[in-house]
């Protein structure tokens, strides 16, 4: 693995025309009971279009809190955000709900589908929140979905009646089904055995060969490995920047 | 040892929540209390059959009952002796009639006293296997004519009005004037066949018919070996039917229309029949809120399982037995539902004991209560109560258990939170909701219909002013005042009748404090029941085409003391009394309906029985109108009509006086008046108007008064319920809302899912709701009227309430879940 510092990843990778995600002192604090927990302070990213990211770090230390800023699953307690253009900090509820829609593909560790809908109502959930796609498109994008992951043979089954691997697949598709600008994942193959982690990981790969832009949060250090870009997280501050072997080997 | 750690957890458990612990006992203790209640009331009323010293229950043989009168119908004791004798379908089988006597007066030193006469056969008190305790019973010689008339009297007769003077056993006493002889004094309690005071022997063609008559008797019977209820009802349809093929015209009025004529019942369903519909519902209702406080008390322990669903996975690591689970979870569900059955132990005896004192107050005017007529907790009862409980542990209890057993342990421990709700947890809460939907739905419908008609009743417009009026029944003493029936005398015997009752009502009318009287056969609010009547010219061709009414005799100028007037035409007066001559005067909802012209008077109308028709009598004049029986009887009708009562020469007569001063001041006046008029002629049931038309709705009152606390009930554990149960779905699909709204859907979108989802609950729920409302309103109907307004407060605002409650529980909760951030949606615990 080739590393750079944590600075000069950042000055490296900071916002450039072809840059997807602008994150700008981003803090966010939580309040319980008088208590007041840091879990991000001072954060500043930025993310290209068609870049692999991932982000490691010891449990606790605001990775997932980050991916949540970056998903607008929540707001930041300081700073901006910019996401594909918008500034994505003071948007209403609904525009949030608008932009995770349009541009952002969740895949989590729990997979979270929804387990009265079969395999193809989840592809197609996120497709339904837009008006303009129609029945008939929305039908085309869900196939396609399903045969980017290799699913399509289980498109009327529901996810009890499928394993780990299949159902986190399925979640891929769902995540890719509305084309799209950034998947975020979050610990991805944390709930799979080593087997199905690895069809995950390929799946995740081959996205990314075909132009897609990933963030996935992951413990694992193979896995982190495969993305081209990886930054820690320590305490709620990035403590480096790196660009991975792979990365590298492109570049070179 | 594990299983008093597993106690100890569980009281703590329940201490450390007191609210929600005294809130499920509170609920286990309404839902089992008025369950106890409901079962030990027709337990008393109507299931336990009537046995009296015997192995074998005893049925009420009698002519079908009359839905159109309400009332029983007596049957000929011809057709009931050869059921016995002939067909051998009957053991043993007895005969009687119900009446009122007035004891004492007459000259004797006693006063005069009206007691509830029952005439008899003389095998009663074999049949009931109970003998006087004083004295004897009745033999075969005790029918014949020409023996000395004889008496027996019950214990609370002999204790009360006797004092319980022992020699009055074989003394002379007068019974309605006529001397008789005591001959027995039954035990204490002893009033069968229901409301007996006294009993008096039946005439001998009675008890020995040797042909059908007009005489009509009610029978009690204990089947023969080998017979069921079911053959001998197979067997009586088949004797009407042979029956009627061959009765004489002149006696086949016995015969239904629809061909059947005698009817076989168990003895205390005989006796409610016309509210044996309306106990049934309420038993159907009750059992419906058992339901409700199952599902709503099972429901809160779900949730409460929801909330713990951690640590029953770390049980479950731990290695826990999933017998033992179950039992962990079960010994909450036995601590409540212990606790909520001796609760509901009191409340219930606490209102049989209500029950009863309504019983004897519903009763108090008249004493008609039937003696099985008091209620207790009986030792089925207590074991349906144990058997509620247990029931309740398994129901309440398996609910969380079954949640916490059916869940992924392996995921919930692995990620921290509960996971996505599974498929048959979801189908599970669904039901839940549609069943609390459903329930709820029928019975607030139902309190509603039956509170709003019974209100309605008791507000109705009568017709007649009931200010100010004092109302009596009069009754003369046959001895002096008979009827030499077929003679040239009758007519003048009749007469005599009515000149009591004018004179009487001259020497009211003479005190300062009685403005005027009235007299009718039954006065407006009482006496439902209804004749088929022709007009001239328009006779229908069929007798029950034609118009119908109920029909009064009344005496001239009654129509004052009763705030009624006359509208068109003129009063009764001299011109209408003699032999032959027939006037009648309608009311104005007849005259409005059938001669709208304004034509009515001088028209001729008369009786359309079927294969009887009465003579033609002259509309003398209109009157407003009024409502004879209870409005929300089926038997009653704004339709009636009003002959002069001179011609009858009544037996019996009600009064009406319109007073001024203090009602205990009329009440001496008419005493007084009577004494001076005729001291033989009995006086009784005196009461104020008000309460003459409250009286016959008085029980109707009281089941609507348990409907109105089933209604309170109901829309409380509806309402809490309801919530509770959309609120615990909601919650558990809290991550599914999260991963919703992480997908791109909208709070509204959100919202617009989840109210949908809530309709299509809604419309299951009242669909079954207002189906199973319909079947036991209309059950229910068959002899009380459902009001319009009722109908449209239960079938329209029960609904639109619980529609309004459904959507306000599924709003609150995804309104709640909704203003969470996705991220904090999604790692709810």
């Amino acid at each position: 693995m080739i590393t750079t510092s944590a600075t000069s990843a950042t000055s490296a990778t900071s916002a450039t025309s072809k840059s997807l995600v602008t994150l700008n002192n981003i803090k966010k604090v939580f309040f319980t009971d008088d208590v007041e927990t840091h879990a991000l302070n001072e954060i500043n990213l930025s993310i290209n279009k068609g870049e692999y990211l991932s982000i490691t770090g010891p449990s606790g230390c605001g990775k997932s809190t980050l991916l949540s800023l970056l998903g607008l699953l929540d707001t930041s307690t300081a700073g901006t955000y910019q996401l594909a253009g918008h500034e994505a900090s003071d948007l209403s509820r609904d525009e949030r709900a608008k932009i995770r829609n349009k541009e952002i593909g969740f895949i989590f560790q729990a997979f979270n589908l929804i387990s009265d809908l079969s395999v193809a109502e989840n592809v197609e959930l996120p497709l339904t929140y837009r008006s303009d796609i129609t029945k008939s498109q929305r039908a085309e994008m869900v196939k396609d979905a399903l045969e980017k992951v290799d699913m399509q043979h289980r498109a009327n089954h529901f996810p009890s009646q499928l394993s780990g691997g299949q159902q986190q697949r399925v979640a891929v598709a769902r995540a890719i089904a509305g084309n799209p600008s950034i998947i975020l994942a979050d610990e991805p193959t944390g709930n799979l055995d080593s087997k199905n982690a690895q069809v995950v990981m390929s799946l995740l790969d081959r996205l990314h060969d075909q132009g897609a832009t990933i963030c996935m949060v992951t413990h694992d250090p193979r896995s982190a490995a495969r993305a081209g870009r990886t930054i820690e997280v320590f305490d709620g501050k990035i403590v480096s920047d790196q660009l991975t072997e792979k990365s590298q080997a492109v570049v070179l | 040892m594990s299983v008093s750690l597993d106690i100890k957890y569980a009281a703590r458990l329940l201490a450390k929540k007191p609210a929600f612990t005294a809130l499920t006992v509170l609920i286990v203790a309404i839902g089992l209390g008025l369950t106890l209640y409901t079962y030990s009331l027709l337990n008393s009323l109507v299931f336990t059959p009537l046995t009296l010293n015997n192995d074998k229950p005893i049925y009420a043989v009698e002519a079908q009952y009359d839905y159109t009168h309400l009332s029983r119908r007596p049957a000929d004791p011809f057709d009931l002796y050869k059921l016995k004798n002939e067909l051998n379908l009957l053991e043993d089988l007895g005969v009687y009639q119900e009446g009122t006597t007035f004891v004492g007066g007459a000259g004797a030193n006693t006063a005069i006293r009206k007691f509830n006469s029952t005439y008899v056969s003389w095998n009663i008190f074999e049949f009931a296997g109970v003998q006087p305790i004083l004295g004897r019973g009745f033999s075969p010689e005790d029918h014949f004519e020409g023996a000395e008339p004889s008496v027996v009297l019950s214990y609370e007769v002999f204790q009360n009005y006797f004092r319980g003077d022992e020699s009055v056993v074989g003394t002379m006493v007068p019974l309605d004037a006529e001397p008789n002889r005591i001959i027995g004094v039954m035990p204490e309690g002893f009033a069968f066949p229901a409301i007996a005071e006294i009993w008096q022997p039946l005439p001998q063609v009675s008890v020995a018919a040797t042909e059908r008559s007009y005489n009509g008797v009610l029978g009690f019977a204990r089947l023969a070996d080998g017979v069921t209820l079911s053959q001998l009802r197979t067997e009586m349809d088949a004797y009407s039917t042979e029956l009627s093929t061959r009765l004489d015209e002149d006696m086949n009025w016995r015969i239904n229309t629809d061909g059947k004529y005698l009817s076989a019942e168990p003895f205390k369903k005989a006796a409610i029949t016309q509210y044996y519909s309306m106990f049934m519902a309420m038993f159907v209702v009750v059992f419906l809120i058992l339901l409700l406080a199952c599902i709503n008390v099972g429901n809160l322990l779900l949730a409460r399982v929801n909330q713990r669903f951690k640590e029953i996975a770390i049980r479950v690591a731990m290695g826990v037995p999933r017998k033992r689970l179950i039992l962990q979870m079960l010994w909450e569900s036995i601590f409540i539902c212990s606790v909520g059955g001796l609760l509901a132990l009191l409340l219930a005896a606490w209102g049989l004991e209500i029950s009863n004192q309504v019983f004897d107050q519903t009763y108090a005017v008249d004493n008609l209560k039937p003696f099985w007529w008091h209620v207790q907790i009986s030792t089925n009862g207590i074991l349906l109560l144990l058997g509620a409980v247990v029931a309740m542990i398994f129901i309440t209890g398996y609910i969380p258990a079954w949640r916490a057993l059916s869940g992924d342990f392996n995921a919930v421990l692995r990620d921290g939170t509960r996971g996505a709700i599974g498929k048959k947890a979801a189908q599970a809460s669904k039901v839940l909701v549609i069943s609390e939907i459903f329930l709820s739905c029928v019975v607030l419908m139902m309190a509603s219909i039956l509170l709003s008609t019974s209100y309605s009743a008791g507000i109705a417009d009568y017709g007649v002013e009931t200010e100010n009026r004092l109302t009596a029944q009069l009754q003369l003493p046959p001895v002096s005042f008979g009827i030499r029936r077929d003679t040239e005398f009758e007519h003048a015997d009749r007469l005599k009748r009515s000149a009591f009752y004018y004179a009487l009502k001259d020497e009211l009318e003479s005190q300062p404090n009685i403005e005027a009287v009235a007299m009718m056969t039954e006065l407006p609010g009482r006496g439902e029941g209804t004749s088929y009547y022709e007009i001239e010219g328009r006779e229908a061709p069929v007798y029950n085409e034609n118009p119908y009414s109920n029909n009064e005799g009344v005496a001239k100028d009654s129509w004052r003391a009763l705030g009624m007037r006359i509208i068109q035409g003129r009063d009764f007066d001299h011109r209408d009394i003699g032999e032959g001559v027939l006037s009648i005067i309608i009311n104005e909802s007849i005259a409005k309906e059938f001669f709208p012209d304004g034509d009515a008077i001088g028209q001729r109308v008369r009786r359309a029985n079927p294969g009887n028709k009465g003579e033609w009598n002259t509309i003398m004049g209109v009157v407003s109108d009024t409502f004879h029986g209870s409005t929300m009887r089926s038997s009653s009708t704004s339709y009636n009509s009003y002959h002069i009562m001179d011609n009858w020469g009544l037996f019996r007569v009600n009064m009406a006086m319109h007073y001024t001063g203090l009602q205990v001041d009329a009440e001496k006046t008419l005493l007084q008046a009577v004494d001076k008029v005729n001291s033989d002629v009995g006086v009784y049931h005196i009461q104020s108007y008000d309460n003459l038309i409250k009286q016959p709705m008085m029980l109707v009152m009281a089941v609507s008064k348990v409907f109105l606390l089933c209604g309170i009930i109901a829309a409380f554990l509806a309402a809490s319920g309801i919530y509770a149960v959309a609120s615990n779905s909601i919650s558990q699909r809290t991550q599914e809302i999260g991963v919703r709204r992480a997908l791109g859907s909208s709070d509204a979108g959100i919202m617009r899912l989840f109210m949908l989802q809530a309709s299509q609950q809604l419309a299951i729920g009242l669909a079954i709701g207002i189906g199973l409302s319909i079947w036991l309103v209309n059950f229910m109907s068959e002899t009380m009227i459902i009001n319009d307004l009722s109908y449209v407060l239960g079938m329209l605002g029960v609904p639109l309430l619980i529609i309004f409650m459904v959507l306000l529980a599924t709003f609150i909760p995804t309104q709640k879940v909704v203003l969470m951030e996705p991220s904090e949606a999604l790692h709810h615990d």
